[in-house]
C-alpha cells in the first residue's frame, strides 16, 4: 500500500511539472513581484531580523506570520522592484500565527500592486498530498531590494494537525497544516507562500517549529482557507480564519482564548516596577533576597527584554509567561543593563511558603 | 509469519511496477528517459576529488578539471582522482583563485594522450529561475567506485551574492539552488538539462542542520569560471579585483535602488574622471541597481581587467552628463609571496563543507602543505604568485611559438628605425615622425639610445641608463612613454626572453579594446576581443602585451613607467608582410590617458 502510494505520487509530481502549460520560469516570473521582504526587530538570539510577506490587496496589505519582527515601531519592507517602504502592523491572530500589514504613508498612494486575492482563492478546496509545489521566501535574506525571493520545489506530502512547538512553547496554531517535502524550515522563510504547479497560492510558511514528539524541524504551511473554532473564556466558541482578518483588517479583533496553564508557573524572586499601563516595561525594582534572580546576578534597574528567545514587552507579558515554566527548569534571560545587553542563566524554583509581598499585582513572580 | 510479509510486499510491489508502468503520462516518460540521457551523458566527466574529499569536474579531453579552492586548499599538488571507470588517477594542481574558491587541476592519463570524457561548459547568464539542474560528485565520500551521485532540483535564484568568510570564498553572482548539496559535494558539477555545466556546487545556507543540506545550496556561476580560466590555465594564483572605489546604495523611501560613489582611492577609476557622488548606471554591460549586485559583478573578473562603466554625474546648472568610460581594476588583495619553503601559498583553512568520515578510516588528507610526489611531480613548480609555475611556462612557450609563426626577428639586433607620417598632439597637426634604436648608441657606448624626430623636434632616452627620471621615461610629453614603447617592442621581437631581466610570463587573458574611429560614442563591446596577455618587466618598466588569439598577431601593449600613472597604450593594426615575410604593422595609434598622441601610417620599417 504504502509503495503503491510513494509510486503514484512520483508520477503525479513529475507529470504535473511537465504537464503544465506554463514553464516553471513563467510560474515563478508571475508570483515573485507579488512577494515581499520583511526587516523589523530581532537579529540576535537565533531570532532573525528580516522575513518573508506576501501582497493580498493592490494598495499595499501584505500577509505574514505573527512573530518578533513586528515588535518594533520601524518595520520596513522592500517591494519587488527595490522599492523599500515603510509597513506598520493592523492586524493579528495568534490562534491563527498570522499578521496583516499595512506599506506605505498617509502621504504616498499606492494602489497598483500585484497580489492575490485571498478570499477567491480560499475558496479552492483543500491541496491533496501528492500536489507539487513551489515555495517562495526570503529564507536567509539571501535576497534584498529587487532581487527576487527564493523558489524551491517540492510535494505536499500531508495535511495534518500541527503538534509543533518552539522552544518549551507550544505553537499558537493547532489547526491542520500542510506537511511539505521542500525545506521550508529556515530562517526568514516564515510568511512566505506555498503555491501549486500554477503559481496560486495555497498555504502561508509557517514560523520554525520542531515536532513535538519527534524533535525534528517541520516543513509545513498554514492552508490559506484554515478555519478554526476557538473556545472562548466566556465558555462560548468563535470560528476565526485568514479570510476573515483579510475582509475585516484594522477592523479585525483577534479572539481571547480559555487560558490554560501549561507549566504552573515558577519563583524567581523578583519584584516589577509598578505595573501602571498597558505595556509597562520589564524593568526590576526589587531582587528578593537569597532568591534565583539573587543568584543568577539579576540586580534593580535590569530590563529584561527575552525569556528563552521569546520577546517580553510588558510585565504583563512576562508574567503570563512565567506561568509556562515549571520549577527546576532553567531559562536563558536577555537583560539591558545600562546600555548592554546580556545573558543570564537563572534555575526557576518553587516559591517558598511564606511568599513576601503575597498577591500584590505589581509585584513578581 | 515473517515470510508472507515478505511475500505480500514482494507481490505488492510487482503489482505496482505493473501498474506504474501501464499508468505513465507519455509526457512524464520522456521527461524521465531525458533526465536519464543527460545523467548518462555526463557522469564518466564527474571526478571524485579523492585527496581532499570533495568534487570535480573534467572540461578538456587532455584532462583539466574544475573543483573548489577549499577542496584542494592544505593538500599536495599532487592529487589522487577517481572517475566513473572505477580508475584511480594521478592529478596535479594548475592554477588557484581562493577568493573565487575555485581551482583547476589536471588529471593525467593511463595511457599517453588518451582523451578524457569532459563536460561541455553552458553560458550560465542564460539560467533562469525555475529551471530544473542536476548536481553530481561524491557526498559523504559514499561511493567507494567513484561513480557519483545524482540530485536533482530547481534554480531557486540567480546572480545571487553570498558574502566571503575570513576574506575568501566570496559568491559573486552565483546560482541558488534546492538541489541537495552535502560534505563532499564541494567542487563537483551543475548541469543545466542540456548536460552543460552551468557552474561549480561549493557553498550552502546552513543554520541549525549543521552542514547538512538545508535546500539551500550555491553554485560558482561557469561564466565567472571562463574569465579566470586563462589565468587558471596559466597556472596563476589569481586575485579579484576592486574598483578603488567604495559604492552605497541610497535610502531614500519608495526610491529605487540607486548606485553612487561614496569613497575613492587613487586608481585607474579616479584618473578616468569618476568622482564621489556619481552615480553608477552600468557596469560591465549590467545595470547597477544595488550594491550586491556590484559586488557580483567585481567578482566575476579578475584584477588588472579593464571594462566599460557608465556613470551619471549631477551638474551644477541643474543638468546632468552621463559618460561611458573603460576602466582598469585594481587588485583586491596582497598575494602570499614569499613562502620559504618554495611550495605554493596554500592556506590551511577551515573548509566550508569538511568532509566528515566514516569512524575508524583514517582521513585522507595530507598534514600540510608538501612537495608533490610520484608522476605528478614532474608537471610542478613552486613560485611565488603561482599555484604551479609549469603551466606558467607552457602557456608562455605555446604563446611565443604561435607568435614566431608571424616572424623571426631574433637576428635583429642592430639598428631599429620606424618612418612615419600623421597626426600628433592634441590639435591633431600633420608631422612625420621617425622612431629609432641606435644599438650601443649611448654614450658609454653599451646601452642602446633611443631617439624620436617628431616634425623636427628630438628626443631621446637611454632606457637601461641606471640614472634614470620617470620624467624622461615618459617623452615625448603627452605621449606616456612613447620612446621606452618603442625600445620595449625591439626587445620583445628581437631578443625574447632574453631581453627582459625581470618578470617575463603568461599573463593569463584580458579584453583588449581596439582603438575606435568614433571616440565620442564607443561600443566597448563591439571593439573588445580576448587576448593572451605576456607581461613583462625591464629595469622598473611593466609592459602587457595583448595577443590575438586568432592569428597570434600582437594587438597591442601598454607600457607602464609609473605605477601611479597611465601607461602609454601602443595600438597596432594593418598588417603587412616585408620582404623577408615578417608581419609588420601598417598603422600605430598611440594613447595615453583619456587622449589619443598621435595616429601614425607607417612608411617604412628598417630592421638591421
Amino acid at each position: 500500500m504504502t509503495f503503491l502510494l510513494q509510486a503514484s505520487l512520483f508520477a503525479a509530481l513529475a507529470v504535473s511539472y511537465q504537464a503544465g502549460e506554463m514553464s516553471l520560469n513563467d510560474v515563478v516570473q508571475k508570483v515573485n513581484p507579488k512577494m515581499v521582504k520583511i526587516y523589523g526587530s530581532g537579529g540576535f538570539k537565533g531570532l532573525p531580523a528580516y522575513g518573508t510577506g506576501v501582497l493580498v490587496s493592490a494598495n499595499g496589505y501584505v500577509l505574514t506570520v505573527a512573530n518578533h519582527l513586528m515588535e518594533t515601531t520601524d518595520l520596513r519592507v522592500h517591494l519587488y522592484d527595490g522599492t523599500r517602504l515603510p509597513a506598520k502592523l493592523v492586524a493579528m491572530e495568534p490562534e491563527l500565527d498570522i499578521a496583516l500589514l499595512k506599506i506605505g504613508t498617509d502621504k504616498s498612494k499606492i494602489d497598483d500592486l500585484p497580489f492575490y486575492d485571498i478570499v477567491a482563492a480560499a475558496k479552492a478546496p483543500l491541496a491533496t498530498p501528492g500536489t507539487s509545489i513551489l515555495a517562495f521566501s526570503n529564507q536567509f535574506q539571501i535576497a534584498s531590494r529587487d532581487e527576487p525571493v527564493s523558489v524551491m520545489k517540492g510535494t505536499i506530502a500531508a495535511y495534518a494537525k500541527l503538534f509543533g512547538r518552539i522552544g518549551i512553547f507550544e505553537a499558537p496554531y493547532s489547526g491542520n497544516v500542510y506537511v511539505v517535502d521542500a525545506i521550508t524550515n529556515n530562517p526568514g522563510a516564515a510568511g512566505g507562500i506555498i503555491t501549486n504547479r500554477m503559481g496560486n497560492i495555497i498555504g502561508i510558511i509557517g514560523k520554525e517549529l520542531r515536532n513535538e514528539q519527534t524533535n525534528t524541524w517541520i516543513n509545513y504551511a498554514v492552508p490559506i482557507n484554515a478555519e478554526l473554532e476557538i473556545k472562548l473564556a466566556d465558555g462560548s466558541a468563535k470560528k476565526i480564519s485568514i479570510t476573515n482578518l483579510i475582509e475585516k483588517k484594522e477592523a479585525y479583533k483577534p479572539v481571547t482564548k480559555a487560558s490554560k496553564s501549561t507549566g504552573g508557573g515558577g519563583y524567581l524572586g523578583i519584584v516589577y516596577v509598578p505595573n501602571v499601563v498597558d505595556r509597562t516595561p520589564p524593568y526590576i525594582e526589587y531582587v528578593e533576597p537569597g532568591s534565583p534572580a539573587q543568584k543568577a546576578g539579576l540586580l534593580p534597574d535590569d530590563l529584561i527584554v527575552y525569556v528563552d528567545g521569546v520577546p517580553v514587552v510588558s510585565v504583563n507579558s512576562l508574567l503570563e509567561l512565567m506561568q509556562r515554566y515549571r520549577p527546576q527548569e532553567r531559562i536563558q534571560l536577555e537583560i539591558r543593563r545600562g546600555d548592554k545587553l546580556q545573558t543570564i542563566s537563572i534555575q526557576v524554583e518553587s516559591p517558598p511558603k511564606a511568599l513576601p509581598n503575597k498577591g500584590a499585582e505589581t509585584k513578581g513572580n | 509469519m515473517r515470510t508472507r510479509i515478505f511475500w505480500a510486499m514482494l507481490a505488492a510491489l510487482l503489482n505496482i511496477n505493473l501498474c506504474f508502468a501501464a499508468d505513465l503520462d507519455p509526457k512524464l516518460k520522456q521527461f524521465e528517459s531525458s533526465r536519464m540521457d543527460v545523467i548518462k551523458k555526463v557522469a564518466p566527466a564527474v571526478v571524485a576529488v579523492v585527496t581532499g574529499g570533495g568534487s570535480g569536474v573534467l572540461i578538456s579531453a587532455d584532462g583539466f578539471a574544475l573543483t573548489n579552492f577549499h577542496v584542494v586548499a592544505g593538500q599536495s599538488p599532487a592529487l589522487k582522482c577517481g572517475l566513473q571507470d572505477g580508475i584511480l588517477y594521478d592529478a596535479v594542481l594548475v592554477g588557484l583563485d581562493k577568493v573565487g574558491d575555485v581551482a583547476l587541476i589536471k588529471l593525467l592519463p593511463k595511457e599517453p594522450n588518451k582523451p578524457f570524457p569532459f563536460a561541455k561548459l553552458a553560458n550560465s547568464d542564460k539560467v533562469q529561475v525555475g529551471d530544473f539542474s542536476i548536481a553530481m560528485g561524491n557526498p559523504f565520500m559514499l561511493a567507494t567506485d567513484f561513480s557519483p551521485t545524482v540530485t536533482f532540483g530547481l534554480v531557486s535564484g540567480t546572480h545571487r551574492y553570498q558574502y566571503p568568510e575570513k576574506g575568501m570564498f566570496e559568491y559573486t553572482d552565483c546560482i541558488q539552488i534546492d538541489t541537495s548539496i552535502n560534505p563532499g559535494n564541494s567542487g563537483g558539477p551543475l548541469f543545466n538539462m542540456n548536460a552543460e555545466l552551468i557552474g561549480i556546487n561549493g557553498r550552502g545556507s546552513f543554520d541549525k542542520r549543521s552542514r547538512i543540506n538545508s535546500g539551500v545550496g550555491y553554485a560558482i556561476s561557469i561564466n565567472q569560471i571562463k574569465n579566470f580560466m586563462g589565468h587558471l590555465r596559466a597556472g596563476h594564483f589569481v586575485d579579484h579585483a576592486s574598483l578603488g572605489a567604495v559604492v552605497a546604495s541610497g535610502f531614500e523611501e519608495s526610491a529605487l535602488g540607486k548606485v553612487s560613489v561614496s569613497g575613492m582611492i587613487d586608481s585607474d577609476a579616479s584618473r578616468r574622471g569618476i568622482k564621489i557622488d556619481d552615480q553608477l548606471l552600468y557596469f560591465a554591460g549590467r545595470p547597477m541597481t544595488s550594491v550586491n549586485q556590484f559586488k557580483n559583478v567585481l567578482g566575476l573578473y579578475p584584477k588588472g581587467w579593464r571594462l566599460p562603466l557608465t556613470y551619471k554625474r549631477e551638474l551644477e546648472n541643474g543638468s546632468s552628463e552621463r559618460k561611458e568610460v573603460l576602466v582598469r581594476l585594481m587588485g583586491s588583495e596582497k598575494m602570499e609571496i614569499g613562502n620559504p619553503n618554495g611550495a605554493p601559498p596554500m592556506p590551511v583553512e577551515p573548509k566550508p563543507m569538511p568532509m566528515p568520515l566514516p569512524k575508524g578510516q583514517i582521513p585522507p588528507k595530507a598534514p600540510g602543505p608538501k612537495l608533490p610526489t610520484g608522476p605528478a611531480a614532474k608537471l610542478f613548480e613552486a613560485k611565488p604568485g603561482y599555484a604551479n609555475y609549469y603551466f606558467n611556462k607552457l602557456e608562455k612557450e605555446r604563446l611565443l611559438n604561435n607568435f614566431k609563426k608571424n616572424g623571426d626577428f631574433s637576428s635583429l639586433l642592430g639598428n631599429w628605425q620606424v618612418q612615419t607620417t600623421g597626426k600628433i598632439g592634441d590639435k591633431g597637426r600633420q608631422a612625420v615622425v621617425v622612431l629609432r634604436i641606435l644599438a650601443k648608441g649611448a654614450k658609454d657606448a653599451k646601452n642602446d639610445l633611443v631617439q624620436g624626430i617628431f616634425d623636427g623636434i628630438d628626443f631621446s632616452v637611454e632606457p637601461l641608463a641606471v640614472e634614470q627620471t620617470g620624467k624622461v621615461l615618459k617623452d615625448p610629453p603627452g605621449s606616456g612613454g612613447l620612446l621606452v614603447a618603442f625600445f620595449q617592442l625591439r626587445q620583445l621581437l628581437a631578443y625574447g626572453e632574453k631581453g627582459f631581466v625581470g618578470d617575463f610570463s603568461h599573463g593569463g587573458m584580458e579584453p583588449y579594446y581596439t582603438p575606435s574611429e568614433n571616440t565620442l560614442k564607443p561600443n566597448f563591446a563591439a571593439q573588445r576581443i580576448d587576448a593572451e596577455v605576456l607581461r613583462t618587466n625591464l629595469a622598473g618598466v611593466n609592459t602587457k602585451w595583448y595577443f590575438n588569439p586568432a592569428d597570434s598577431k600582437l594587438l597591442g601593449y601598454e607600457v607602464s613607467t609609473d605605477r601611479e600613472d597611465d601607461p602609454c597604450e601602443i595600438h597596432f593594426s594593418d598588417y603587412k608582410k616585408d620582404s623577408s615575410g615578417r608581419e609588420l604593422p601598417g598603422k600605430i595609434l598611440i594613447k595615453y590617458g583619456d587622449k589619443e598622441y598621435a595616429s601614425l601610417k607607417v612608411d617604412g620599417w628598417k630592421l638591421e
